[in-house]
């Protein structure tokens, strides 16, 4: 039983402090983006298009109706 | 539009890792490193499917900030079993392989629902928005484990000197991830971070390809048999 709940208390651990290691690190809250496997450029994020007008998505097609995604079915 | 750089690292990120896993064959090492290889191949795998995908569709498509994406969230699962795959190899002897296990998809499976909560609140583009995210907190993850693997290898006297190297490699590339995080939080305009993270992404294949060529099974470090004698 104290074995499992050593186990439990070390992941806590190790999560809270990677969660607050990047809340440390994140210091003005801008959240980047950093990506680091694999090779090839990282292209921009859908949410964070400086401050220019963010492109169509194939899910946000101008006015018309939105088509259900394919994971929301 | 991309340069002659940006081909020049994607390509020889991709021929540095099929390397590395080439080097884990020859060293005849690949089943002993097993999770280690199959990041490598994955990572291969995936830089190469991410150029198909490049030509097919272009930069600046959905196609490509998808596939790269969520491409890049299961090649930091995988980061992320390899570095459990490194705990197995220290910790194996003592017989905590079950506690181990069990650790290691608790923590998964924390930082899966931690990533939930923070996206929680956003409803567009909510699938996209969790791997992004699970990406990242599985990172910072990675940098907090490989602190605590490699104080537990000093605490242990650790000298199995291909182990030490991997794991030092592993050091050295997430303590760069979380610098270059921070140091991308201040200054988002220098032009440097287009190349960055290429750079982080050759530095563990060139590290442990060195690891298997050069460094024999059986080398261990002088110095930690040194301090272990010294201390008795």
């Amino acid at each position: 039983m104290n074995r499992w709940l050593a186990v439990v208390v070390i992941v806590l651990l190790v999560l809270a402090s990677a969660v607050g290691l990047r809340n440390v690190v994140n210091a003005n809250g801008q959240t980047p983006v950093v990506m680091a496997n694999g090779g090839g450029p990282i292209p921009p994020t859908p949410w964070s298009n400086g401050g220019g007008p963010i492109p169509p998505t194939p899910w946000s097609n101008g006015g018309g109706p939105i088509p259900p995604t394919p994971w929301s079915r | 539009m991309l340069g002659p750089t940006d081909y020049l690292l994607w390509f020889l990120t991709a021929f540095l890792e099929a390397g590395a896993v080439v080097c884990a064959l020859r060293a005849k090492c690949f089943g002993r490193y097993f999770v280690l290889g199959v990041y490598m191949a994955a990572a291969f795998l995936l830089t190469a499917g991410r150029y198909i995908v490049f030509l097919h569709f272009g930069f600046s498509s959905d196609q490509y900030l998808y596939f790269y994406y969520y491409s890049d969230a299961l090649l930091t699962i995988c980061l992320y079993f390899a570095l459990m795959g490194l705990y197995f190899q220290v910790f194996g002897e003592m017989g905590a392989k079950t506690s181990l296990r069990v650790a290691a998809m608790l923590l998964l499976a924390g930082t899966a629902l931690v990533s939930y909560f923070i996206i929680d609140s956003s409803r567009d583009r909510m699938i996209t928005r969790f791997v992004v995210e699970l990406s990242q907190n599985l990172y910072f993850v990675g940098v907090v484990l490989t602190y605590l693997l490699w104080g537990a290898m000093l605490k242990l006297r650790e000298t199995r000197t291909r182990l030490i190297q991997l794991v030092l490699a592993l050091g050295v590339y997430f303590s760069a991830f979380a610098g270059c995080y921070a140091l991308r939080n201040l200054h988002p305009e220098w032009q440097i971070w287009r190349y960055v993270s290429h750079l982080m992404a050759i530095w563990l294949p060139v590290a442990w390809s060195y690891t298997f060529l050069k460094i024999p099974e059986e080398a261990r470090l002088a110095t930690a048999r040194l301090a272990a004698t010294r201390s008795r």
